[in-house]
């Protein structure tokens, strides 16, 4: 303990020393760190290989890696929010998509499009229709009778409940003047697994873009009845739009570059115009011809009037009457978490009668020495979780090692050999091989 | 013979840039694999931008080796330090690691080796013969049939689980639970966040995996450690030395243990083919479903003694590396992902113009050859990287434990923190550290909690599904023979389980001790 106190004395005059050495280098030059883009959708979707293409492309055009961090979950929330309240400092963009024009609708969260800087529209890509090959509608129009004349009958899916898919067919049914929930949603999480569900037979058509669906497309297995562009998409020509069929309806989602707001303007600007040469690129334009994403860039401010077009769109839609109707599924969100509760009350009613509860025979007596060991090592995380953001990974990862392996009574020889050796090649190992965005301290790694 | 098998096998071994490929993946996929936290298909991600710059045959042959080694050196932490390196390993963890702490540290690792290659190797060979037909098996998979496939792999998980089955269904529940927090997927509604936005995206299995074994391992050692002696302190309490570290005298006898029992092998390969083909489920899945039906009719010798413990392990390592070629199956012919790594090999293969589906075998088909050629060398690599990568972890075991703690809870924070860059995420691994530590004092298995996160999702979104596709009717979910088929499957795994009613309750001493 007295060599722990000794070192901690000292760690201050330490960690000045270095910073000292160091020098106070705050860049002149931007950018000279690692950047981030952050994906509010999984690895392997098609937000997802938009941000690496454009995240590889963009490495080589500002000479500093670009990582691309999966910020998943809560519908597009948890990603867009990340972005938005992000650090203004140029170093993380994010991958907004329609889902920005949404979820504030639908009072999932407080952000909306003005809590970004647009940077460039990349994609936009519309709801199409999809039934399999041996359906019996051939047309829009067949499709649209079957269903007013039975309500309720047919199930479609292609995202979850509220989603941009959903929506546009809801839209679609409303503008036809048919009930938004005559075709029942059955929410799946993804175009994949819906497709999936349309080959088995669990739902009888799919809304979802046109590029999720060209392998299933292309083969046959599946059928096209329209897209709901004002246009015939490139790549997909023999594909009708809704309007040929006799439809004004059109809808569909995007994707684009965007920072948090305070961004200052020249980081901003140099950002996009490396983004517009990234767009222009021939690798960039060959990829999404042959992934079949719908290329229209838009530089900011066009962007922003088509985000905000989306926006008022989606909040006349989301907080319609006829969409209220379709939100409230009959299968509420309690009764999952009920029934796990009330199995779960009887397995631990019988294992508390029968004394299966108590302490394991073979589970080790706790002591106070032990206890102490165990409050030093969750000291450890949560001094981590406080210091890493402001002094550095390695930094933080250094001297917490070395203090923990002080107490465990480790020569402290041995203990400051560790330490050095491990924290900056972990450093070395995720930060640089692997990508992970380290938190950035006072020593600039 | 076909001109284009003859073109793609000179395309393949013919190319330094292929070899390049394959072996400079393995050591990756090798490293990912082994530290906790890391995953395959975050590795696989990282390849992304690499693949650009690569043609199409050095580009698969990367993702399939990388796959393929992370999967097996997953096993080294599990049985090593009882931590998983993926979550394909949770299953026998316990399995592994006790045999580990009774020195059987090398036999259990070379056997995990053998037989993941093994597998690998039948899961290739199912892909290569049957592909195009075992398609079509994943179409008759409506969410009605995907909602029992997840019920029968958390039986499974209760019914393997180590001691009393009920405290393993208390800990079902539990990950079940656990995974209904955050915004529900089928009601886009917020559930027990208490306004917490960080809560909105739910509790990640892998922070949560990493907190259950690996924190709470480091807990449990911290509060045994012995500060006086401190080599002896190193093993594992009450167990013998762990072994020196000769991974190579112990192959003979892997080798022997799989030629033993050629139909459980078979088996377990075919159950980790056939569960990796469907979307949904996959490598994890596969393994508790393996240990399930080899338990039940293994049963009288498997668990007699440490041959037996290493027989389950072999079965279950066959099934997650067999399943990883069977994912590749409704991906190639059908352009649909079966789980998160060949959704992006879909990105990669359409990013070179390469579309997926029926057509692929015909208009590709000596890359089709080549891929084939790669699942096979890939697997075969795997051997003398993995032996190598054993020898290196026995290391491990040598470095004393008042070390070593401290740098394994360093890397479960990194681990935590790399699946999302998220500080949120290191908390929900401190959280279920202490989680962990409780349950393990009262011997609860970790290893269903962690498939109950993983699978309550999914079951639950199956189960809305389901309900709103019948309009309410619960006939929904046994009204397709597919349905039935699992359903008979479900309560033929019950029976089977229910015929020794005492060790529902009570648990079986003698078989606690001895995993």
């Amino acid at each position: 303990m007295i060599r722990f106190m000794d070192l901690r004395s000292r760690l201050p005059f330490l960690l000045l020393g270095l910073l000292v050495l160091v020098g106070c280098s705050e860049g002149e030059r931007y950018p000279d760190r690692p950047m981030m883009l952050i994906c509010p959708w999984s690895a392997g979707g098609g937000t997802d290989t938009v941000s690496r293409t454009v995240a590889a492309l963009l490495e080589q055009e500002l000479g500093v890696p670009v990582n691309v961090v999966n910020a998943t979950g809560g519908s597009g929330v948890t990603g867009h929010t990340r972005g938005a309240l992000a650090p203004a400092d140029g170093y993380t963009l994010t991958m907004v998509t329609v889902e920005l024009n949404m979820l504030h609708w639908r009072g999932l969260t407080n952000i909306t499009p003005d809590d970004f800087r647009p940077l460039m529209l990349l994609n936009r890509d519309d709801a199409a229709l999809f039934v399999r090959d041996d359906a019996p509608w051939q047309t829009l129009a067949e499709l649209k009778d079957a269903v007013a004349a039975e309500p309720r009958a047919l199930r479609a899916s292609g995202t979850a409940q509220g989603g941009i898919w959903h929506v546009s067919l809801a839209g679609w049914l409303n503008d036809e003047g048919l009930d938004a929930g005559d075709i029942l949603w059955i929410p799946i999480n993804g175009a994949g697994p819906s497709l999936d569900a349309l080959m088995s037979g669990g739902v009888e058509m799919v809304c979802c873009s046109l590029p999720e669906a060209s392998a299933l497309l292309e083969s046959g297995r599946i059928r096209c009845l329209g897209v709901m562009s004002a246009d015939r998409v490139q790549g997909f020509l023999d594909v009708p739009t809704f309007r040929e069929e006799g439809s004004d309806w059109t809808m569909g989602g995007w994707r684009g570059l965007a920072l948090p707001l305070g961004v200052p303007e020249d980081r901003a600007e140099l950002l996009e115009s490396a983004v517009a040469k990234v767009i222009q690129s021939e690798s960039y334009l060959e990829f999404m011809e042959n992934t079949g994403f719908n290329v229209s860039p838009a530089p900011p401010e066009a962007f922003r009037a088509i985000m905000d077009e989306f926006d008022r769109q989606m909040g006349v839609i989301l907080t319609g009457d006829a969409f209220q109707s379709v939100r409230s599924t009959r299968y509420g969100p309690m009764i999952f978490p009920g029934i796990l509760l009330g199995l779960l009350a009887l397995v631990l009613l019988i294992l508390a009668v029968r004394g299966g509860l108590r302490r394991s025979v073979e589970a080790p007596r706790i002591d106070r020495d032990g206890l102490v060991r165990m409050g030093v090592a969750l000291a450890f995380v949560l001094g981590y979780v406080l210091l890493a953001d402001r002094v550095g990974y390695v930094l933080t990862a250094m001297v917490l090692l070395l203090g923990m392996l002080c107490f465990l009574r480790v020569k402290w020889p041995v203990a400051l050999a560790v330490a050095l050796v491990c924290a900056p090649m972990t450093y070395q190992v995720f930060a640089v091989v692997l990508r992970v965005p380290l938190p950035w301290g006072w020593l600039g790694w | 013979m076909d001109p284009a098998i003859v073109d793609a096998a000179s395309q393949v071994l013919l190319d330094p840039v292929v070899w390049t490929a394959i072996l400079a993946s393995a050591l990756y996929g090798v490293f990912v694999g082994a530290v906790p936290g890391l995953t395959a298909t975050m590795a696989m991600a990282l390849l992304v931008p690499l693949t650009y710059w690569l043609p199409p045959l050095p580009a698969l042959a990367a993702i399939v080796t990388m796959v393929a080694c992370a999967i097996f050196a997953g096993d080294i932490p599990t049985i090593l330090l009882r931590i998983p390196g993926t979550p394909a390993s949770a299953a026998y963890a316990d399995l592994g690691s006790g045999l580990a702490s009774r020195g059987r540290a090398d036999a259990a690792l070379v056997t995990a080796l053998i037989f993941s290659v093994a597998g690998g190797l039948f899961g290739a060979v199912v892909l290569i013969l049957l592909g195009s037909q075992l398609a079509q098996v994943g179409t008759l998979f409506s969410p009605a049939e995907h909602f029992w496939l997840y019920v029968l792999g958390l039986t499974c998980a209760v019914v393997v689980s180590q001691g009393a089955p009920i405290k393993g269904a208390s800990a079902v529940l539990l990950g079940l639970l656990v995974s209904t927090v955050g915004l529900s997927a089928v009601h886009a509604q917020s559930r027990f966040t208490f306004g917490n936005p960080e809560l909105y995206q739910g509790i990640g299995f892998i922070p949560a995996m990493i907190g259950l074994f690996g924190v709470s391992e480091v807990f449990k050692n911290l509060l045994t450690m012995i500060p006086e002696s401190d080599r002896a302190s190193n093993q594992i309490p009450g167990g013998a030395t762990p072994s020196p570290g000769h991974p190579l005298k112990e192959v003979p006898g892997a080798i022997r243990r799989l030629v033993r029992r050629p139909f459980s092998s078979l088996r377990s390969g075919s159950i980790g083919a056939l569960i990796g083909m469907l979307p949904g489920a996959g490598a994890d899945i596969a393994s508790w479903v393996s240990l399930g039906i080899g338990r039940q009719s293994d049963l009288p010798h498997a668990e007699s003694d440490d041959e037996g413990a290493l027989d389950r392990l072999g079965t279950a390592t066959t099934a997650n590396s067999s399943a990883l070629a069977g994912a590749w199956i409704p991906a190639l012919v059908l352009g649909i992902p079966g789980d998160s790594v060949t959704a992006i090999v879909i990105g990669v293969l359409m990013m070179k113009d390469l579309t997926p589906g029926p057509e692929i075998f015909e208009k590709q088909a000596t890359l089709v050859y080549g891929l084939y050629l790669i699942f096979i060398l890939a697997n075969l690599i795997l051997l003398p990287v993995g032996l190598a990568a054993i020898k290196a972890g026995g290391l491990v075991l040598r470095v004393p434990k008042r070390i070593l703690m401290p740098v394994i809870l360093l890397f479960c924070v990194l681990g935590s923190f790399a699946i999302n860059g998220s500080t949120f995420d290191i908390g929900v691994m401190l959280v279920f550290g202490l989680f962990g530590f409780v349950l393990e004092r009262r011997a609860i298995p970790l290893g269903p909690v962690v498939l109950g996160i993983i699978l309550g999702g999914p079951l639950e979104e199956r189960l809305i599904q389901v309900l709103t596709a019948a309009d309410g009717s619960a006939i929904a979910f046994v009204d397709r023979w597919p349905a039935r088929v699992l359903v008979g499957l479900w309560i033929l795994l019950l029976i089977v389980a229910l015929i020794r009613p005492g060790r529902w309750l009570a648990g079986d001493s003698r078989q606690n001790r001895l995993r």
